[in-house]
């Protein structure tokens, strides 16, 4: 698995970071640390960052935080393997410096400068992430690095899938949403890896609009059912009509993570307006996991 | 090994879905795969051939990933183990890591990532080969 840290210096980041550092701790997952610097031209023709900059502190935290938690003997984070290599400078020249890598596993630390959204996706695509994990605030107003835009668009465009962290709170509850023709297995294997990490319970609800689909979402709803209690999983499954699930999310406790689908075939996609999933992400309380 | 030898690979899953997926995928990268989805099968095999790499799930019915771990070291010290699992946990993965296992790849994963954790276990066991792109 590899993870995509999205960071900024808010408090709601440092939340996030504990969720990817359970999540690695059980996964061994290839981890990339970014945060994106809005563009200044001071940047393009200097290649030192700011040091005081408060996202460019908070990394090199966040970097000390995963160590100093995952960083032990039997790590496979821990610093151990030392060497010299070639990194690449600018204008075509290299320079052979030693470094530390993990035993096994890296934790990279990244910079990116310019839109946010774009650059997250962008990094996401070039390192082949299985995830995005970024912290936000509550409410109405998802927010990220003083944007309400990023969350939204980094859930709603992704290639792959993406976890918005809201709350610095165990996850007891995961409300699986069902609204889909296909399925794809990486995402009911995303869904093994978080039950069985949080000890959580796992509920399928299908959802419908004004009686629509629920043919197609109960069908889905059986399968999906069968593929987990084949695991192992205890699941409970139940139909719901959206808008009624709707307010259930946004009064939850916290500790629900609302997954859903979101992908080609979607039957949301088909029934509802392409903005319900940044809608979604808005209204929901608790955490959420965007799925493909 | 001579250049022009395949390094083989040995792959276990009870789900055929990752079989079936993983399979072609590493035989198109140029290796030589034979892939199980009973481990009594895959532990008969490996009293007949050592394998360069195996790669194993860790939840099966019968004998589990964990298990075959410990036989493949014990059986073929020189294999290189390439742990895959969907249920991952931190005990999972220390013991793995306790056991001598080459690497530990959490599902989901992309095939690019399962690649690359083959290469450097190919390189690890001096293994130079030309690979398709």
């Amino acid at each position: 698995m590899r993870i995509l840290f999205a960071a900024d210096a808010h408090p709601y980041s440092a939340h996030a970071l504990k969720k990817v550092i359970e999540l690695a701790r059980h996964t061994w997952a290839d981890v990339t640390l970014l945060s994106v610097l809005p563009a200044q031209p001071a940047l393009q023709g200097d290649i030192s960052l700011p040091p005081q900059d408060p996202q460019v502190q908070a990394l090199r935290r966040y970097r000390e935080e995963f160590l100093e938690s995952l960083g032990g003997p039997d790590s496979p984070y821990s610093l151990e393997r030392w060497d010299h290599e070639w990194i690449p400078l600018r204008n075509g020249s290299w320079e052979d410096i030693k470094v530390c890598r993990g035993a096994k596993k890296d934790v990279k630390v990244r910079i990116r400068t310019g839109n946010a959204d774009t650059e997250i996706l962008n990094e996401a695509e070039k390192d082949g992430s299985g995830l995005i994990v970024l912290g936000c605030s509550k409410g109405g107003q998802c927010v990220w690095n003083a944007s309400a835009a990023t969350p939204r668009k980094v859930a709603g465009n992704a290639a792959c899938s993406v976890l918005l962290a809201k709350e610095d709170k165990p996850i007891r509850r995961i409300l699986a949403c069902i609204d889909q023709i296909s399925v794809s297995q990486e995402s009911l294997e995303m869904i093994n890896q978080l039950v069985s990490i949080h000890g959580a319970q796992l509920e399928l609800v299908g959802l419908t609009q004004d009686g629509g689909a629920k043919s197609e979402a109960y069908t889905r709803l059986i399968q999906i059912g069968d593929y987990f209690s084949d695991k192992g999983i205890p699941v409970n499954a139940r139909l719901a009509e959206q808008s009624k699930f709707e307010s259930v999310i946004s009064t939850n406790t916290g500790q629900d993570l609302v997954a859903f689908w979101m992908g080609k075939k979607s039957l949301l996609n088909l029934l509802f307006p392409r903005d319900w999933v940044e809608r979604f992400v808005g209204v929901c309380q608790s955490s959420v996991l965007v799925l493909r | 090994m001579t250049s022009d030898q395949k390094t083989t690979i040995l792959l276990l899953d009870d789900e055929p879905i990752v079989c079936k997926r993983l399979k072609p995928s590493l035989e198109k990268a140029g290796y030589d795969v034979e892939a199980f989805t009973k481990s009594r099968d895959a532990m008969h095999r490996l009293t007949e051939k050592q394998f360069d790499i195996a790669i194993t799930d860790l939840k099966m019915d019968g004998m589990d990933g964990m298990a075959f771990l410990t036989e493949v070291k014990k059986r073929h010290p020189a294999t290189e183990v390439i742990v895959i699992t969907g249920f991952a946990t931190m005990e999972t993965a220390r013991e793995s890591y306790q056991k001598g296992v080459f690497d530990f790849v959490a599902k989901p994963f992309k095939l690019g990532e399962i690649l690359e954790v083959v290469k450097k276990a190919e390189a690890k066991l001096g293994h130079v080969a030309t690979r398709p792109n």
